[in-house]
């Protein structure tokens, strides 16, 4: 359900929780991106900081320059402001990122988590299956054959929320359960209906299917990309993967190490939700690739 | 320079309010815990608000001193001793070069603070000293202090005066007793949670685990009990009642993680998939900093207006007023 006005809750003194709905969905994660655009251009003083999510947006704010009253109340009027989507473009920086499926290192993750906490069928194979792919290639091709939307950011530093922009490539899948102790910095997992990259060695839950090479998070800051922060996705950025051989990977990942490695961005790129809206109308969503 | 003898159990250099700006990449805010300890501390060595200085937890750190400074220690009660003679807490006095600060195990609280007057100089990253050692960033390298490190201090100018002491009545009421009365405020998500459910969260001891540290508080108690919002809701929010489509975490969330609360502070995840039934406010942070595994929670419900009064009550003390000549 995507709510016609916006629920306000407290979390204590400093923390307002705004939700606008409570489905996944694109169009509603595109307004949740639109009005935290507003809110960071024109908001009132005093909000320090908003977290935007799948659904929802988390406020900060100092309430001896604002009341929480207020804040509700200057926040509302931006949600209004946002009106109808169809005419909205979002500045939406495409990445493209090397990833080798079906890597080594994913793989000796996922046998040293049987071997010490409990068998599972291999992810892959459990993803393929779940969503009614015919084989490994085909889950290779379903994967890489879409842009995915940055929906959010968080948890961990530089961690990203993914959702697939062509409906004929969602996937989705049970999480780990208990969840792994550790997790190859890198990976490429799918969790419930998202994708995610893990920035660093961390524990983790998504069923892994892949690795790039490719740092999104970097605290000493040796890459370009990391010039201006340590985390290498905004809200609003898409991710395309590009399918590598093991010889590529290997290839990509001596330039990181070298530090010579150049992030395959395109700055130039804005999204229209309108144009979207009216792609989807062209292509029938119960055809996979 | 302060050179690191002995690093205490876990000791990390830390400023206030901490790194405020990369929320919204998942960089929590980190700082001190017990911002009111630590915010005195500055201000009886001269320091501005954000001068970085050191939360010592559990057992502090042997430091010996290369210059001679003006330092204060505030918070819990570490012992501390200059060259092996007692020195005081709560009090700015003045050490030479050369001389050895040692802070002991916490007598009484958890965290003591270090404000040396010039501030502890690490590089700022991302506009803030504060360490953040889950993901290695801030502070000395990224972590908490080890031996031998040299932590740079910032020149002090001649600004600290030693004999400066915080009135008794402005500090932090840290007693012996292992029970705390915690506030906490309803939401974001408490129309998760039944009658029966909030009655026992108000109404029992919640016990902190071990198992607790600078990202979240880990609590024992009685099993919660949920709405129809929680069992009935769309699949993408998960199987267990407690799971929500993922969003933002408020520092304080009392975070229910199946049935385990957890209540996240400076250095917990920004967002995540469990609901936050109640949220500890910012005035009840100091006594989350000094209690200890084993201690006791009773928490009782407050508004966003009680917290938010009870906020400004603390902020009114960090003030020169609350500073008597020794």
């Amino acid at each position: 359900m995507i709510f016609a006005e916006p629920v306000f809750r407290p979390g204590g003194d400093r923390f307002i929780e705004m939700e606008l709905g409570d489905e996944m969905s694109f169009d509603l994660n595109f307004r949740v991106h639109s009005v935290s655009r507003l809110i960071r251009e024109c908001g009132p003083a005093g909000i320090i900081e908003i977290v935007p999510e799948l659904t929802s947006i988390m406020i900060s704010y100092d309430f001896e320059r604002i009341s929480y009253a207020d804040v509700v109340a200057e926040v509302t009027a931006l949600f209004h402001a946002v009106g109808s989507l169809d005419g909205l473009e979002l500045d939406s920086r495409i990445f493209y990122l090397p990833i080798r499926y079906f890597d080594p290192w994913t793989r000796e993750c996922y046998d040293d988590y049987c071997a010490k906490i409990a068998p599972k069928e291999r992810d892959p194979e459990l993803v393929a299956r779940l969503n009614g792919l015919a084989d490994l290639a085909q889950l290779a091709r379903v994967h890489s054959g879409t842009d995915y939307w940055v929906a959010a950011l968080g948890f961990y530093p530089g961690l990203v929320s993914l959702m697939p922009l062509d409906p004929r490539c969602r996937l989705t899948a049970p999480k780990y359960d208990p969840p792994r102790t550790w997790t190859y910095k890198g990976t490429i997992g799918i969790g419930g209906a998202l994708c995610s990259i893990y920035p660093d060695r961390t524990p983790g839950g998504y069923q892994m299917i892949a690795r790039t090479p490719v740092p999104i998070w970097d605290p000493a800051q040796r890459l370009a990309a990391f010039a201006e922060s340590l985390a290498l996705f905004r809200p609003g950025d898409r991710v395309r993967f590009i399918p590598a051989s093991a010889e590529e990977y290997d290839h990509v990942a001596a330039q990181v190490e070298a530090g010579t490695y150049l992030h395959n961005v395109a700055e130039y790129q804005r999204f229209s939700i309108g144009n979207y809206h009216r792609w989807l109308g062209t292509i029938d969503e119960t055809v996979r690739f | 320079m302060l050179e690191v003898i002995k690093p205490g159990l876990e000791t990390t250099v830390q400023d206030w309010p901490g790194r405020i700006g990369h929320w919204e990449q998942g960089f929590p805010f980190s700082g001190p815990m017990d911002d009111w300890s630590f915010r005195l501390a500055n201000l009886l060595v001269g320091n501005p608000p954000d001068a970085a200085g050191l939360e010592c937890q559990f057992t502090g750190p042997t430091v010996r001193f290369g210059r001679d400074a003006v330092v204060a220690v505030t918070g819990a009660d570490m012992q501390p001793a200059l060259d092996n003679a007692p020195a005081p807490m709560w009090e700015s006095f003045a050490v030479r070069a050369g001389q050895v600060l040692t802070l002991g195990f916490a007598r009484l609280g958890a965290r003591a603070y270090l404000a040396v007057a010039g501030g502890i100089d690490t590089t700022p990253v991302l506009g803030s000293r504060a360490t953040f050692h889950q993901a290695g960033i801030g502070g000395l390298d990224g972590y908490a202090l080890k031996a031998e490190q040299n932590l740079p201090l910032g020149d002090d100018n001649g600004t600290g005066t030693p004999g400066r002491r915080v009135r008794p009545e402005c500090r932090p009421p840290l007693t012996a007793e292992r029970v705390w009365r915690m506030e906490a405020v309803p939401g974001p998500n408490d129309d998760w949670i039944d009658e029966a459910g909030h009655r026992r969260f108000l109404e029992s001891d919640w016990t902190v685990q071990t198992r607790s540290n600078r990202t979240g508080f880990r609590l024992d108690g009685p099993a919660w009990s949920f709405t129809e919002r929680a069992t009935d809701k769309r699949p993408e929010h998960g199987e267990d009642p407690s799971n929500i489509l993922d969003h933002g975490y408020p520092v304080g969330a009392v975070n229910l993680c199946g049935q385990t609360p957890i209540i996240l502070v400076n250095d917990g995840p920004s967002t995540g998939g469990f609901i936050n039934p109640y949220t500890v406010p910012s005035a009840a942070f100091w006594k989350l900093a000094q209690s200890k595994p084993g201690d006791v929670y009773r928490f009782s419900a407050v508004s966003v207006d009680e917290a938010q009064d009870k906020r400004r009550a603390i902020n009114r003390l960090i003030a020169e007023a609350s500073i008597e000549a020794v």
